[in-house]
């Protein structure tokens, strides 16, 4: 399967504080991967590395193939990485199908400045149909010509979902999509999505800590604690496994049990041939193998 | 000056005692420039006008009333001073407190240029010619002290320095020592945590103010002795220096903003002394030479911008719950489509009916009055593009202006190009100085922006109008900066009505192209950056490329009007037009009554040239009683007014940064309103603020929760 987006050995400091060290993962097409861990872990910090928000320290990042490393985050999303936001960013006195305009614009690359000054750059037809299919697809059909301010949070984070779809993004990273939605609202999202995803085939990083969310929505996860990545395989088993729950609960699981845990489990598939022990998890000292990636689903 | 020594190292130290007065004062108006900053989030540009208030009450006391210098100094600074900064807090920055720091700013501009015209009218006070202001010592500017032989420091200049120094001890005693200082420096990590813990942020709001604006009436008071009569556009160009100083500090710190005003000042005194040595042939050298004070604070605030990379955070990382608070936007309701068509349809009335009479029955004043506000109109425009689309504060639009002003009168004076062709070229060379000017900024926003473009005024005023290949130098000077009119196949533009007629064609065109690029991909894109600059990135839009091309087009606006005002007027005219604190009134004038729309700007621009002679004079009152002269007793009203209605009206900014043309043509029925902010209610009627009730129980949906 090709990667549509990969890390290696970002590395990212603060100040003297390693907020993420060396951490390495890749994304292959239109699988559903989730990257879960406490607060505090660096989650949002490598989100940001991968989006071109922050400059790493340290690592590359690819996106199809090409090295986006030195890329500023516009030109990430240009080719291809779609995003929406933990703390909602819409534009603030537009509409809603004014945000899928102008994204579909960006992508198509066809504004012009002397276009604009000739009158010729409103929507044409075939813009505002293609809007309207992702409105459609959003079921936000309704609320096309409502001014932003009068949406829900549930329905921004669908404007925002929809926004990033104009720009036909190879993957979409989620940045907590549960937050500060209930469990109706965060359930109905994620099924939203996941027949999106089926529909267009996207790849997805999920950001969370919603831990109900990440195992029924993704089939693969990676687990960050204090700036490492401490586990990584298939949602199940990463939930499952030692490591992950002395990260979350803080309880001491002893050395041999958790390395005999992972050892039976990463003799199943190997992908890339590599089974990757990262290191020792930092709250407890455990010796935590990590199970390796299994081909998704 | 530095003849009689030859020694480098004695002009040095020399140069240093002498930049240390200035110096100390710029340090004392920067302490309290961040003091206001960093407590209460407010880019004080207010700060020149509150030392003007006491300069100028300090001098009314004193050489008017006869005080002696101890209850003049009593009033003024003791008892005026703070009392503005308290009255300031609780009726505007207090209800602000969530509003972005680019509105706080814009409001301080509005009161920038409101206080100091409210305070001469209440005070009915007039800089008498003749007097000039004295210091708080008598004989302070005649008696002096010699130091090792190297300086003599006037009286004045040790009780500048004494001053200042007292100042900061005092500032630095209360920041360590006292329970408020203690609460001060809370706030300033964060208002919101403070109020958690008990402490009511706004009364050491409230206090700081009072603190910082006794710093703004000590400076006036020891500053106005350096200027012949008191003008409170001096006193605002101090501040640009003082901004520069603490801007050293980005913004945050006191002991840097302290030590960036005496570097300033001393900077300025090496300068003084050492560039006449290196330069003296060349006029270059000499023009910047001239022009020291104020060039030197525009290069420090660039070079800080261009050197010091982590200013950027120290403007976002301010208090850790910020997430918390509540969004800033107030929405433009759409109109009420039916108001909206009527009032369309009024305002073409209106504008098709003035022009008709303007043209058939107008006098040759009358004429030129509107022809005046109509070429203003197309300046307006360039407001409406950077600040109305863009969201950003540029205060150098008077420069733009003036550069295509300048290129008309070079090229079609000097090179005898077609004054037409001139004034597009005028046009593009602003663009490209905007672009240029841009480029250190366009990633930072916010304040930043304003206090750049502010910089860049103050530079271009101070050094580059006086180059000879910008606004004629010497020759100008001598034979003024005349401008011709040009012809136009058949039409003579010489002739007012034509001439009136072809600047309302040109309008047109440039307020159908700025509607144009708002609709188009251009204005979007801009429109979504000001909303959200990472959500606009997220989707692929270049922050920076974005920007750029809004400075740059702005500035094309702004230089065609320019150019035009220049060949309406048959003169640059830089002084009575261009200047940074004239040009500042046109970012209050625009933003008071709607920057958001083309109707805002046209109808800014009728308010800044036909305001005064239709109101202000009685014109119109005269029309309906048909007298000449009515109500002799009341009219013509001070024209300080216009400046302090249309200042006061800025400070709405804030809460409908849309502005009053739209925000009276939104209505008031409308079910909802989102984002209102609390506190002053209008009188609404029920339904409206059920709808209110309404809008604020979605408001925590729209940004939601950190967490």
């Amino acid at each position: 399967m090709k990667d549509v987006l990969r890390a290696a050995g970002i590395t990212k400091r603060f100040a003297g504080i390693v907020a993420l060290d060396d951490v390495s993962l890749r994304i292959g097409e239109g699988e559903r991967v989730g990257l879960i861990g406490p607060n505090g872990a660096g989650k949002t910090t490598l989100f940001n590395c991968l989006l071109g928000v922050l400059a790493a320290d340290g690592g590359t990042v690819e996106v199809a193939g090409r090295d986006v490393s030195r890329l500023r985050a516009h030109r990430r999303a240009r080719l291809g990485v779609g995003r929406t936001f933990q703390r909602i960013e819409l534009f603030p006195e537009t509409s809603v199908r004014d945000h899928l305009l102008i994204a579909e614009r960006v992508r198509r690359g066809t504004g012009r400045l002397w276009k604009d000054l000739l009158g010729l750059g409103r929507p044409t037809a075939e813009e505002t149909r293609r809007c309207d299919e992702v409105l459609e697809l959003l079921g936000l059909v309704e609320l096309a010509d409502a001014p932003v301010e009068r949406l829900s949070l549930g329905q921004g984070r669908l404007v925002e979902v929809g926004r990033a779809l104009m720009t036909r993004p190879a993957m979409l990273l989620l940045d907590e999509p549960s937050s500060g939605l209930d469990r109706a609202e965060t359930m109905a999202l994620a099924t939203t999505l996941r027949e999106v995803q089926r529909e267009q085939g996207f790849a997805i990083l999920l950001v969370e800590h919603d831990v109900e969310l990440v195992t029924s929505f993704t089939t693969r996860s990676y687990v960050l604690d204090f700036g490492r990545l401490i586990a990584e395989g298939p949602t199940g088993e990463v939930m499952a496994s030692d490591a992950v729950r002395a990260a979350y609960l803080g309880t001491y699981a002893p050395p041999e049990s958790a390395t005999a845990r992972t050892a039976t489990t990463t003799r199943t598939a190997t992908t890339t041939g590599t089974a990757t022990t990262t290191g020792t998890a930092t709250t407890t000292g455990t010796g935590t193998a990590t199970t390796t990636e299994e081909e998704a689903r | 000056m530095a003849t009689d020594s030859s020694s480098v190292g004695a002009d040095f130290l020399r140069a240093v005692l002498q930049g240390a007065p200035p110096g100390a004062v710029y340090a004392l108006v920067a302490l309290g420039f961040v003091l206001t900053y960093q407590t209460s989030g407010v880019f004080n540009l207010a700060f020149g006008a509150q030392a003007y208030v006491s300069a100028a009450m300090y001098f009314k006391a004193r050489l008017i009333w006869g005080w002696p210098t101890v209850w003049a100094v009593l009033l003024s600074v003791v008892v005026l001073a703070p009392l503005v900064g308290l009255t300031l807090e609780v009726l505007i920055f207090k209800h602000l407190r969530s509003a972005s720091a680019v509105s706080k700013l814009v409001v301080a501009i509005g009161l920038a240029v409101a206080l100091p015209n409210l305070f001469d009218i209440i005070a009915s006070f007039k800089p008498a010619s003749g007097v000039t202001p004295v210091g708080v010592v008598p004989g302070g500017a005649d008696v002096f002290y010699s130091v090792f032989g190297l300086y003599r420091f006037s009286r004045n200049e040790l009780v500048d320095m004494g001053v200042a120094l007292v100042a900061v001890i005092g500032l630095g005693a209360v920041f360590r020592f006292s329970p408020i200082g203690l609460r001060m420096r809370a706030v300033v990590e964060s208002a919101r945590m403070t109020e958690l813990n008990g402490i009511a942020a706004s009364r050491v709001a409230a206090f700081s103010w009072a603190l910082s604006s006794l710093f703004a009436g000590v400076a006036g008071v020891l500053i106005a002795p350096r200027f012949n009569t008191l003008g409170s556009s001096d006193f605002f160009s101090l501040m640009v220096v003082a901004i520069a100083a603490a801007a050293v500090g980005s913004l945050a710190s006191l002991p840097l903003a302290l030590a960036g005003g005496l570097g300033l000042g001393i900077v300025i005194a090496e300068l003084n002394t050492f560039l006449p040595r290196w330069g003296t042939d060349s006029a270059w050298v000499r023009t910047v030479q001239d022009n020291l004070t104020p060039s030197v604070p525009f290069l420090v605030l660039f070079a800080v911008l261009a050197l010091v990379p982590g200013i950027r955070r120290v403007q976002g990382a301010g208090d850790p719950l910020a997430g918390v608070e509540p969004p800033p936007t107030a929405r433009a309701g759409r109109p009420d489509p039916r108001r909206a068509l009527a009032m369309r349809l009024l305002g073409a009335v209106v504008v098709i009916g003035g022009g008709v009479v303007v043209l058939t029955r107008g006098d040759q004043l009358w004429v030129y009055q509107v022809t005046q506000a109509v070429v203003i109109a197309i300046i307006f425009l360039s407001v409406t593009v950077i600040t109305g689309t863009g969201g950003q504060i540029s205060l150098c639009q008077g420069a733009f202006a003036a550069i295509g002003a300048c290129t008309v009168y070079q090229l079609a004076v000097r090179y005898d190009m077609s004054v037409l062709v001139a004034m597009l070229l005028g046009g593009l060379v602003a663009a490209a100085v905007g672009a240029i000017l841009s480029l250190p900024v366009r990633r930072l926003g916010g304040i930043w922006t304003a206090i750049a473009t502010l910089a860049f005024a103050y530079f271009f005023d101070a050094v580059m109008i006086k180059l000879s290949w910008v606004g004629g130098g010497a020759a100008s000077l001598l034979r003024g900066t005349a401008v011709p009119r040009p012809t136009l196949g058949p039409w003579d533009l010489s002739h007012e009505k034509a001439f009136l007629v072809f600047a309302a064609v040109v309008l047109a065109v440039v307020a159908a192209a700025v509607v144009a690029l708002r609709s188009g991909t251009f204005g979007r894109s801009l429109i979504a950056l000001r909303g959200s600059e990472v959500g606009a990135q997220s989707i692929g839009i270049s922050a920076a490329r974005t920007r750029l091309t809004a400075f740059a087009v702005s500035a094309f606006i702004a230089g065609l009007g320019g150019g035009l005002l220049a060949i309406s007027q048959r003169d640059v005219n830089y002084g009575a037009n261009f200047t940074p604190f004239a040009a500042l009134f046109w970012t209050v004038l625009v933003v008071a009554l709607g920057s958001r729309s083309v109707p805002g700007a046209l109808i800014a621009a009728a308010a800044f040239a036909l305001f005064e002679p239709l109101v202000l004079d009685g014109a119109v009152v005269g029309w309906l009683t048909r007298e000449r002269h009515p109500l002799p007793s009341l009219f013509p009203i001070d024209g300080k007014w216009l400046f302090i209605l249309f200042g006061l009206a800025a400070i709405q900014f804030a809460r409908h940064p849309e502005g009053l043309v739209e925000y009276g043509l939104s209505g008031r029925s409308r079910p909802a309103r989102p984002d209102r902010p609390r506190g002053r209610r209008s009188p609404n009627t029920d339904s409206a603020a059920a709808g209110d009730a309404a809008a604020s129980d979605q408001r925590p949906a729209m940004r939601g929760n950190r967490s």
